[in-house]
């Protein structure tokens, strides 16, 4: 097969919140602005909703008072990326982020289904390019977390940049957020027994 | 439509139209809808520009009344599709095209130079899955007009589909359009 460039047209996100604001996109259909690109995301069914209410849970009772979680809200990734992680935590209160959204979340989660080789591949670059330091996938297809930090360029990658580590985690172990060295969080709360029984 | 989680978003023809009268699309801005993607054109280079023009002269003329030459614009090719091709020729008068683009020019026409890989392969994919019959590629690089015809499936076409038959033509030969036997059009008027 033959290849040649195709460039396609891209988007700011100024002109996606216009779409969004003229009614051009329907309402429920699951999308996400990532380096100009609209992008089909992930549809919000079950088991991933309950998955992503105990990632909320789990990780607002790790973070505490003077942090926020977020679920499914969008992030001020750049000028033409603004995805919507299933959870992110941010530092401060509820009324700090009126003006936009944040932009720099200091833990990000994606709980992956259907997504997972979107969530690790052009997802995981767009992130490791801004920066982000702590990424994780709640990966449901081999019932673990995939926990991606320290960000570096890659020629190679979708977006030019990856996430150098990546650390696997199983049920029975914790993970120690990045920003908060001294809590942890158990991998059998996000990914409880109970669900994987439902599956 | 297929909606493959982390796949670029297809826009329908629908869509498309609505951007424009919404303004999010300027008018002039190259874009044009292959597949549901949003492809972005090249910038015209004066060859392309005037080659546009000498194709539509020639092809006016040879077509004559009865036939409408347009150039650069819309084709209402598929559900997700609706380029816009150099030229291309549908019968009929203007008046008839008021209320919908045509959908199935008798002749397509692409002027190449850095869009040729783009207009043989994926171009002609488009328009070989349409079943449009005749398709011209006026390849400024090589100097040479390529004739596509005889669309047929392909599992490795960009779309499923190619032509079957593609024909070479150097200044010196001639091409008659399939849905006007009795005409003749110089090469050599094309590419001057």
């Amino acid at each position: 097969m033959t290849t040649y460039p195709i460039r396609t047209r891209r988007w700011t996100r100024k002109e996606y919140h216009r779409l969004d604001k003229l009614g051009i996109l329907p309402e429920d259909e699951p999308v996400e602005l990532i380096d100009g690109q609209l992008m089909v995301a992930e549809p919000r069914g079950r088991p991933h909703v309950t998955v992503v209410r105990l990632t909320v849970r789990a990780l607002t009772r790790a973070f505490g008072d003077g942090w926020l979680v977020y679920a499914q809200d969008p992030i001020a990734l750049d000028d033409v990326s603004e995805p919507e992680p299933d959870v992110v935590v941010v530092p401060g209160g509820e009324f700090d982020y009126l003006d936009d959204h944040p932009a720099r979340p200091a833990l990000l989660v994606e709980v992956a289904e259907s997504s997972l080789y979107y969530d690790r591949g052009r997802k995981a670059s767009a992130y490791a390019r801004a920066g982000l330091p702590d990424y994780w996938i709640v990966n449901l297809v081999d019932w673990r977390i995939e926990v991606y930090r320290r960000p570096a360029t890659d020629n190679s990658a979708e977006l030019g940049w990856r996430y150098l580590d990546v650390h696997l985690f199983t049920p029975g172990a914790i993970i120690v957020p990045l920003a908060r060295p001294d809590v942890s969080i158990a991998v059998a709360d996000i990914l409880s027994e109970a669900l994987r029984h439902l599956r | 439509m297929t909606s493959e989680v982390g796949a670029i978003r297809r826009w329908t023809r629908k869509e498309y139209q609505q951007l424009g009268v919404l303004g999010v699309l300027s008018e002039d801005e190259p874009v044009e809808l292959i597949d549901g993607q949003l492809i972005v054109a090249e910038r015209k280079t004066p060859p392309h520009a005037v080659v546009v023009g000498l194709t539509a002269d020639a092809l006016r003329e040879a077509f004559g009344a009865g036939w409408f030459v347009r150039q650069q614009a819309p084709i209402a090719l598929d559900e997700h599709s609706e380029p816009e091709p150099d030229v291309d020729v549908v019968p009929g008068g203007p008046l008839d095209y008021f209320s919908e683009h045509p959908a199935r020019p008798v002749l397509l026409v692409e002027v190449a130079d850095s869009s040729l890989l783009l207009d043989r392969h994926h171009k002609g994919s488009a328009y070989a899955r349409a079943g449009l019959p005749d398709y011209w590629i006026v390849n400024l690089v090589d100097r040479q007009v390529e004739v596509y015809r005889r669309p047929a499936t392909d599992p490795a076409a960009d779309f499923g589909w190619r032509y079957l038959d593609v024909r070479v033509l150097a200044p010196g030969a001639a091409v008659i359009p399939l849905a006007l036997p009795g005409a003749r059009i110089g090469v050599a008027d094309l590419l001057p």
